[in-house]
């Protein structure tokens, strides 16, 4: 059984629509979480963001001005950044597969569908401190690997980078 | 797909699991029966916070009806998009669907076709009937019939659209 030391982290909760900041926050102060910051919008939460230091961003997908996905990539790649590391849940009513590479490739380490239930962050909070990913930096991405698993690079040839013609030959 | 080269991968220390500790891990039972325990509290406010929402989206439609460009469909694409996540959450399952058929027609019109307003108003109406009915059953016979109408003529105006 755990124990986490929830009052130990801070979180950061963006989304612009006020309801669904309370239900969050009221789930995470359940959880013993004691510092929760709130951000209404993008631009709010880049400054927290800056000021706090947070330890996990819970933070919605769809916002007036600056989107979650715009911020997560400031977090990620912006210099004034004070952690490109830090772990980002989004909350989204966007579940198709098209969208859900678009966050990730935008550097979201977990999702939570939404309807928000207690199990489902609870079970993304666990993810972040139990399973964390290994972060990846090429030319055009930074963030989280977007692989679930296998950390160890593949050492077998690279069919893929092959023409389907060459591939269909051999 | 050729992949991008050079590539660099990490595992930075993990900060919070020393942070929290938490032994061997696993969800903490005893702080999601708190949390359900606080939810519950929460729930006779849905009624409100769902009233809030669709008024929200009527005072967007309001605003795409007297001046229809980018920003005021965005605005509605948004409250739509806002209800669709927020309405199950709130126990509006039914509001959810007809919110979600409503963002899906204004995100797949191609942003130089007009909204159809006759369109909107009718998910509109049926979310304020929905809402005012406080009807939640999702096997409701009327409900699912009305939803599956506004699929179709969703469907129709995609469609035709973009073809």
């Amino acid at each position: 059984m755990s124990n986490y030391r929830f009052d130990r982290l801070k979180i950061l909760v963006v989304d612009d629509n006020a309801h669904m900041r309370k239900l969050v926050v009221t789930i995470l102060q359940a959880f013993g979480v004691i510092q929760i910051f709130e951000a209404e919008s993008g631009d709010r939460a880049w400054h927290i963001l800056r000021e706090s230091n947070p330890d996990v961003i819970l933070l919605d997908w769809v916002m007036e001005g600056m989107s979650g996905l715009d911020l997560i990539q400031m977090i990620r790649t912006n210099p004034q950044t004070p952690n490109p590391f830090v772990p980002v849940i989004m909350l989204t009513g966007h579940t198709s597969l098209d969208h859900v590479a678009r966050a990730r490739d935008a550097g979201v380490n977990e999702f939570i569908a939404k309807p928000v239930s207690v199990k489902t962050v609870m079970s993304r909070l666990v993810a972040v401190i139990e399973h964390p990913r290994p972060y990846v930096r090429t030319q055009g991405y930074f963030g989280p690997c977007r692989r679930r698993r296998g950390v160890e690079e593949y050492r077998g040839p690279e069919r893929r980078s092959e023409s389907p013609k060459q591939q269909a030959a051999e | 797909m050729k992949r991008q080269q050079p590539i660099e991968l990490f595992m930075p220390p993990n900060m919070l699991k020393a942070k929290v500790g938490g032994g061997l891990g696993g969800m903490d039972m005893a702080a999601m029966k708190r949390a359900e325990s606080a939810m519950d509290g929460l729930k006779s406010q849905f009624g409100d916070w769902i009233a809030g929402d669709v008024k929200a989206l009527i005072e967007a439609r309001a605003a795409y009806a007297k001046s229809a460009d980018a920003n005021t469909r965005g605005a509605l694409l948004r409250r739509a998009h806002d209800i669709k996540g927020q309405a199950p959450t709130f126990d509006f399952p039914l509001i959810a669907r007809v919110a979600g058929s409503l963002a899906r027609m204004i995100g797949e019109l191609p942003p130089t076709t007009a909204l159809p307003l006759s369109l909107i108003d009718a998910h509109v109406n049926a979310i304020q009937v929905i809402h005012k009915q406080n009807l939640k059953d999702t096997n409701d016979k009327i409900a699912q019939a009305l939803c599956a109408e506004l699929d179709a003529r969703v469907d129709d105006v995609v469609k035709a659209a973009t073809k």
